[in-house]
């Protein structure tokens, strides 16, 4: 029995290091009982974790890609096209996204997550393709565009408690308007980068996604030294 | 791999693109430097909310004036495509421009360029992503704590714990900040590197005491590369305690535990040897033929010949066999007379026919089965087992009514069996077939009565085999003494059956006949005591030989046939066992139970009671004899020098 039991142990805490998304966990809306409805803030940790892993991927990828297929990577940085999300107006900076206001910075974060699906998994499409990459990098690129769903939806999730705790008022725009939103043009583009460009942009994208984040819950949940 | 092409080119593309739409100036900038001219150094950003770009004039001295080169900036995403000069060119640093927190956007990218003072030429140009130039300031506040020390004293752990830089804005999650702890003896040159820690403090393990050690930190913001530069290094020294008395004696009890238990398993081992031989590697059973292993008889394992023989299961009725003995002693008169009618000739007599006989590998008696018992072994080398042979075979014919007398062997195999080219170890070369019982107490008497001379012409008969073979056995002088009383009883036994078929009768006789053989020598070790070889030599007369075997119990007309059965060949009933017969498997050795061997010369061979005097007769000293111990008997042969040899 301890044999099973410690592997059993085992088995959860892998499985709760893996799986740190909003949806594994029942959310409980309207107070129900029954349920154990965890806090904002744990929400906000599994959602700021979530996006950390999701930008680790994607700067793995991106270091990946330049290893491999640009080797020789010259000192001055690189002005790429501009990115398929440029059309959102994001802060550029932590005062920009202090100042922004709460229900702002979520739609933000929700229209990023929104406009990269697509890409991504076209981007994974492609890959499957290139003899070159290696399985693990196919492996990423598909786990990669399986988070950025994940956590559009966990932070969904986190919105409406936020909604529903009044944190944010209801003029959050809901999941589809924010994707009808987007310019048909942003999709053409996303298509016509390349896969070089479309990891760099990505990489940006996902690190904006997690400090956003985690601005937001500073500002919330309102920890102290935030 | 086209597609790939098609990228990198792409990528190309766009980048010329983009530096000629930068470019106010429209010329191509140099992705190096010009050698030694005005150049960048660096471009850092310490916070990720402001960064600097330092550069050189290089060798152009006279540009080294401020002024003399400027900086130029473009934001990508800048609503007026136009280069910007440098916000703040730090006063206190030179050759430095600082972008303060207005100026500075993550997330964008960013060009510099370095011009000359008329603007006019372009020295250097860098383009850059402000999140790709973190350079985290170092932790502050490296201090460690002892953890334990070791049990030893020579090793211990710490826990080196530090603090965030202040400028990095680690609370409200605007950077994530990782570190790395390095340490390094103080004089050795090469530092230990740990793993990216997230925590703020490390554990060091396995540092040795009385060692001073250097440990220093620096971080790096998590999924980007750019470290930023080390802590100031603390030094770390614990002075090992002087605690050796508690060490001391136990390093050496274990060593000297291992040694103790390390001899004892050596005396272990070469106490039980054997034993462990026995046990690791089980002697693989040699093929046995059925009886003896020829091997103890040459080499005179006497003690386990007997336990052998009588383990062995043909063995068995041993004690039913012991009554004849008693019988065979009633008998003994009787037997003596009858041996004289049947005219079986006494030692002396088989000695003088065995000397007219001469050798006789091919006395084959019928042996169809294994417990006869030959009086000579067909591979023996010697010439007295088959003069004893002979004699046994002489006995018989002297006893057979359709025999002659003194017909030779041959006649006597015509008579019975054919000769048995078989290497049987023991043949029966008197025709005697029965096994009765009574034989034995015939043989049994007949030792104990006579000399114990008779008792080496003689082996004990152990069991009678159903095809009328004799086995023998190899009784001790002492058991055969024991027998005889068992003997008796069974000769008793045997008496009842008076009613029995004339056939039973001449089992019996024959059996007892075959007391007179002269020994059942063993199948291989075919050995003949060194009475029998005096007998034969010495024409001991055995005159009683063939009467005595006649049991006192069988009725006259008995001992006829007795005589008769003497003569015949081969024995029907194969029941009893004639204590001299030897079953052909079986090899016995009867010179052990009978004779004492004094000594063994070089060549194996047995010398048997040399103080006796030759011409002891055979009185009934045998018991005694008897009880001698027969040690060394089986030995070997006896040689024929040392028939003279002989203690009789």
């Amino acid at each position: 029995c301890v044999l099973h039991c410690w592997s059993l142990f085992v088995l959860l805490l892998m499985c709760l290091d893996l799986h740190t998304l909003v949806e594994s966990a029942p959310i409980c809306a309207h107070g129900h009982t029954g349920c154990h409805s965890p806090t904002l803030s744990d929400l906000f940790d599994r959602v700021i974790q979530h996006s950390a892993r999701m930008h680790g991927l994607s700067s793995d990828l991106h270091s990946d890609f330049e290893q491999y297929f640009l080797p020789s990577r010259n000192q001055i940085g690189r002005i790429n096209r501009k990115c398929h999300t440029a059309y959102i107006l994001t802060p550029n900076g932590k005062e920009n996204a202090q100042r922004l206001a709460r229900e702002e910075l979520t739609e933000v974060i929700l229209k990023l997550l929104a406009a990269w699906r697509d890409p991504l998994s076209q981007f994974h499409r492609s890959m499957a393709r290139h003899e070159d990459f290696t399985s693990i990098s196919g492996n990423k690129a598909l786990e990669m565009s399986d988070m950025v769903h994940q956590l559009k939806n966990g932070v969904e999730k986190v919105a409406e408690k936020m909604q529903l705790l009044g944190m944010i008022s209801n003029s959050l725009m809901s999941l589809s308007s924010t994707e009808a939103l987007a310019p048909h043009s942003a999709s053409s583009e996303a298509r016509s980068m390349s896969d070089y460009e479309l990891l760099y942009c990505f990489r940006r994208d996902s690190n904006k996604v997690q400090n956003y984040l985690k601005i937001l819950k500073c500002r919330i949940v309102a920890e102290h030294g935030c | 791999m086209v597609v790939r092409y098609v990228a990198i080119l792409h990528l190309q593309t766009v980048f010329l693109l983009g530096i000629e739409t930068l470019a106010v100036l429209g010329h191509a900038p140099t992705s190096e430097a010009p050698r030694q001219g005005p150049h960048f150094t660096s471009c850092l950003s310490r916070e990720q909310e402001t960064f600097r770009c330092w550069w050189s004039t290089g060798s152009f001295q006279n540009l080294s004036q401020p002024g003399a080169l400027r900086v130029f900036f473009l934001k990508e995403n800048s609503i007026s495509r136009n280069w910007t000069e440098c916000p703040d060119y730090t006063r206190s640093v030179p050759n430095e421009c600082f972008f303060n927190k207005t100026y500075t956007s993550i997330w964008t990218s960013y060009c510099v360029q370095l011009r000359s003072g008329a603007q006019n030429v372009t020295y250097d140009e860098r383009c850059f992503s402000v999140e790709n130039i973190v350079h985290p300031d170092p932790p502050i506040g490296l201090n460690w704590t002892l953890l334990n020390v070791s049990r030893s004293g020579l090793h211990f752990d710490i826990m080196a714990r530090w603090e965030p830089p202040p400028s990095a804005d680690v609370k409200t999650g605007w950077m994530t900040l990782v570190y790395e702890v390095h340490y390094r003896e103080r004089n050795s040159s090469r530092w230990e590197v740990l793993d990216l820690e997230i925590g703020t403090q490390q554990s060091i393990f396995g540092l040795h005491t009385n060692k001073e050690y250097e440990v220093r930190v620096r971080c790096k913001m998590r999924t980007f590369r750019n470290f930023g530069d080390f802590s100031e290094s603390i030094f770390v020294h614990v002075s090992q305690i002087p605690s050796k008395e508690s060490t001391f004696p136990v390093t050496l009890v274990f060593i000297f535990g291992a040694i103790a238990v390390a001899i004892l398993l050596i005396l272990v081992i070469f106490s039980q040897q054997q034993r462990l031989m026995v046990i690791l590697l089980p002697p693989v059973p040699a093929p046995k033929i059925k009886g003896i292993d020829p091997e103890l008889l040459k080499k005179g394992k006497l003690d386990e010949l007997s336990s052998i023989l009588s383990s062995h299961p043909i063995y068995k009725p041993e004690m039913f066999h012991e009554d004849p003995w008693v019988e065979f002693i009633e008998l003994d008169l009787d037997g003596m007379e009858a041996g004289e009618k049947m005219g079986c000739s006494d030692t002396q007599r088989l000695l003088g026919v065995g000397a007219q006989l001469g050798s006789s590998h091919g006395l084959g008696v019928k042996d169809d089965d294994s417990g006869r018992a030959s009086c000579y072994e067909p591979e023996l080398p010697e010439a007295d087992p088959d003069t004893l042979a002979a004699i046994c075979l002489a006995q018989h014919e002297k006893g057979a009514t359709s025999l002659l007398p003194q017909s030779n062997l041959s006649a006597t195999t015509a008579g019975g069996t054919p000769p048995d080219p078989d290497p049987a170890p023991i043949r029966d070369p008197i025709p005697c077939p029965t096994h009765r019982p009574e034989s034995r107490p015939l043989v049994q008497t007949q030792l104990s009565t006579h000399s114990w001379i008779n008792m080496d012409f003689y082996a004990q008969v152990s069991d009678v085999t159903p095809t009328g073979g004799v086995m023998l056995s190899p009784s001790q002088q002492s058991r055969v003494t024991e027998k005889i009383p068992v003997e008796k009883k069974e000769g008793q036994d045997a008496q009842v059956p008076e009613k029995e078929n004339v056939g039973e009768q001449q089992k019996k006789a024959e059996g007892k006949k075959r007391f007179q053989l002269l020994i059942v020598t063993p199948e291989e070790g075919a050995y003949t005591s060194e009475v029998d070889a005096q007998k034969v030599s010495s024409g001991y007369s055995h005159e009683k030989s063939c009467e005595d075997s006649i049991p006192q119990t069988i009725q006259p007309p008995a001992k006829k046939i007795s005589q008769e059965a003497c003569q015949q060949l081969g024995g029907p009933t194969g029941d009893y066992q004639s204590p001299y017969l030897l079953p052909p498997p079986i090899p016995v050795p009867p010179v052990s139970d009978y004779t004492v061997v004094q000594d063994v010369d070089a060549q194996h061979s047995l010398l048997l009671n040399p103080t006796t005097t030759v011409t002891a007769t055979p009185a009934p000293t045998p018991t005694p004899t008897l009880t001698k111990p027969s040690p060394a008997m089986a030995v070997g042969y006896l040689s024929p020098d040392l028939l003279g040899n002989l203690p009789l």
